[in-house]
């Protein structure tokens, strides 16, 4: 079963897919702090019942600023996050996410979309 | 140089360090769709320059907040240091700037500045009797209503305890003594401090601008001038004049040459006897001082007694007299037989009474000198406002246990009330000589003088008249009941030797007799 919640915002695409929570950010974005914002109001609207595993597709994100990041920080729906992308340019982003920030889940960069998957569904749901 | 095969981006990427490295920490290169290691490295540089503005802006934000903090705090210092911080008011230091900062003015545009001295009366006595809380709260409540009676450019300061002053820049005369009269004016409401209703007044010394004068200059007339208001009584304003000072330095230097005076030995005791009226014997004697001063001569008490208590010598005054007179008494103890029920009569004023360790200084004069406390009577003077001053107050009764007698000097002068003799720890009262002048000469004033005296009857203390100088004071005297009596009708004021002399002889006192042994 797929859920979907794309709200009033046509950069960022979320659902739910075999209980992981998927989000996929338009191609060339740069994600603010209000995309940010937003991102996690739909996240926590498609889970409101209970804390699952989070898949975040960053490829072809062109920037992540800085205080969309601190947005990355507030505790939210997620019990886990990989975030996913396959160029240098999403490794770079990933871990600019992943290494200023506290992250309040444990979180991974993943290059492929099958390990990130693998690594959720390890979790305690 | 570019390379012909070389990417184009890595161009881009030295021109964004440039950019950088001029602290342009805003420059952004935007990575190609191609996302391959170079966009990566842009991409990392981009972020990494967004993490660098926001340390600096974090940082300028955080110096900006500790710049404002230091300069409050140093704001907080100077006002401190330039303040009083009991009541807000300009400090001394202050005041000199701002006087400075007037006579500056005055050589260009302004007329010179004038400064007024104020210096509360007896403040002592609410710090004594009601604490020093109620001391504090008195002086914020002057500090306000003296605020309120300046002008705009006119600045008060207290100078510390009990002292204010105000520079009133380019001033008239008319103006200076205008605020100077609003000042003793503002005063006058009854300050009311919970349950109490505070009464102050204040002598306020004013020295009128001139050209020439500096800071100094101006706050020392205003405080000589203010030392002359006080002497003419409570509530006064006083101008300064020249001659001010002359009288101020003549005082320096009798304080000097009195202090001088205690330890070189220019100063003794000169007794005057008290008699029992009915038969004429000795009962007592009155310790008076002198100062034989070395180019003055013969110096009577009233000429530096009051000198004594503004300079504090007072004190060691006081001392020496009890110490001298208490051994002149164990030389008379020792030649005489029997001394009956005579008595050494000390006078002290309130501000001894107030001195601590009095009664502890008493008790050991007494003890050196085997004296039992019961030969010494105190004489406080009755113009001296001491009911409700509470230091004075206890002293009297601390030594009135001791088994000192007590008794209230110029009694019918001054201030002195029938409340007096209700209230003060005393054993006797010494009725004052103006009482008795008109004793015999006027039937009204006899009747007056016998009521008096039956008043300190009724009360249960003991009289003495003072200024005795007739045989018919004397006879009229008796007829109204007075038992104790001193004068120059009986002896005049003699030394310790002659007292020793009338003790031995244990004759009664006559008029005509003591006068010409005196006079030996």
């Amino acid at each position: 079963m797929v859920y979907m919640a794309t709200g009033d915002r046509d950069d960022v695409r979320v659902t739910i897919e075999d209980d992981i929570i998927r989000l996929k950010w338009t191609e060339g974005v740069t994600i603010t702090e209000d995309d940010a914002r937003a991102a996690a109001v739909l996240v926590n609207q498609i889970s409101p019942d209970r804390r699952r595993p989070m898949m975040v597709d960053m490829t072809l994100t062109a920037a992540v600023t800085r205080a969309a990041r601190t947005v990355f920080l507030e505790p939210g729906a997620a019990s886990r996050i990989a975030l996913v992308g396959g160029s240098p340019v999403d490794r770079v982003i990933a871990n600019f996410v992943l290494g200023v920030s506290n992250m309040p889940c444990p979180t991974h960069f993943f290059s492929s979309a099958a390990a990130a998957l693998d690594w959720l569904r390890q979790a305690p749901s | 140089m570019t390379e012909p095969d070389q990417d184009p981006r890595l161009d881009q990427i030295l021109d964004l360090m440039i950019q950088f490295a001029s602290g342009d920490m805003k420059a952004r290169l935007k990575p190609s769709p191609a996302r391959d290691t170079i966009d990566a490295i842009i991409t990392g540089f981009n972020l990494l320059a967004e993490e660098l503005d926001l340390m600096y802006q974090n940082l300028e934000a955080r110096v900006a907040e500790r710049t404002k903090l230091l300069r409050r705090a140093q704001k907080d210092l100077e006002l401190l240091a330039l303040t009083d911080s009991l009541t807000g008011l300009a400090n001394r230091t202050l005041l000199g700037d701002r006087i400075g900062q007037a006579i500056v003015r005055s050589d260009r545009d302004a007329l010179p500045p004038a400064v007024l001295m104020l210096d509360l009366d007896e403040f002592k006595y609410i710090n004594d009797s009601l604490g020093h809380g109620a001391g504090d709260g008195v002086l914020r409540e002057i500090a306000s209503r003296l605020r309120s009676t300046v002008r705009e450019i006119d600045t008060v300061a207290r100078l510390g305890g009990d002292e204010f002053a105000i520079v009133m820049p380019d001033v008239t005369e008319e103006g200076a003594l205008l605020v100077a009269h609003r000042a003793l004016t503002a005063l006058q409401d009854p300050i009311v401090l919970g349950d109490n209703s505070i009464q102050v007044t204040a002598s306020i010394g004013l020295r009128f601008g001139m050209r020439g004068l500096s800071a100094d200059d101006l706050l020392r007339d205003a405080d000589i001038a203010m030392y002359e208001a006080k002497g003419e009584g409570k509530g006064k304003v006083q101008v300064f004049e020249p001659s001010m000072h002359r009288a101020s330095v003549q005082r320096l230097q009798m304080v000097s040459e009195l202090r001088q005076a205690i330890s070189d030995g220019q100063l003794s005791l000169r007794y005057q006897p008290i008699v029992r009226l009915a038969d004429g014997r000795i009962v007592g004697a009155e310790a008076l001082i002198r100062w034989d001063h070395p180019t003055r001569g013969l110096t009577l008490p009233n000429n530096f007694i009051a000198l004594a208590e503004e300079s504090g010598l007072i004190s060691d005054l006081g001392q020496w007299v009890l110490r001298t007179g208490l051994a002149d008494l164990a030389q008379w103890g020792a030649t005489v037989p029997d001394l009956g029920e005579f008595a050494l009569h000390v006078n002290i004023t309130a501000t001894e009474l107030r001195r601590h360790g009095l009664i502890d200084h008493v008790q050991r004069i007494l003890d050196d000198f085997g004296t039992p406390p019961s030969r010494l009577a105190l004489e406080v003077s009755g113009s001296t406002m001491i009911t409700g001053d509470v230091s004075a107050m206890q002293a009297l009764v601390e030594l009135k246990e001791l088994g000192v007698s007590i008794e209230i000097d110029d009694f019918g002068t001054g201030y002195s009330s029938i409340a007096y003799l209700r209230e003060l720890p005393v054993n006797a009262v010494k009725v004052d000589k103006s009482l008795v002048a008109a004793i015999g000469k006027d039937d009204a004033q006899n009747a007056f003088v016998r009521a008096v005296l039956q008043l300190i009857e009724s009360v249960g203390l003991r009289a003495i008249v003072e200024g005795i100088e007739t045989a018919n004071q004397v006879g009229e005297l008796l007829r109204a009941g007075a038992v104790y009596g001193q004068g120059y009708y009986f002896s005049m004021p003699v030394d310790a030797r002659q007292i020793a002399g009338l003790l031995a002889a244990d004759l009664p006192l006559h008029g005509r007799d003591q006068r010409e042994s005196t006079s030996r």
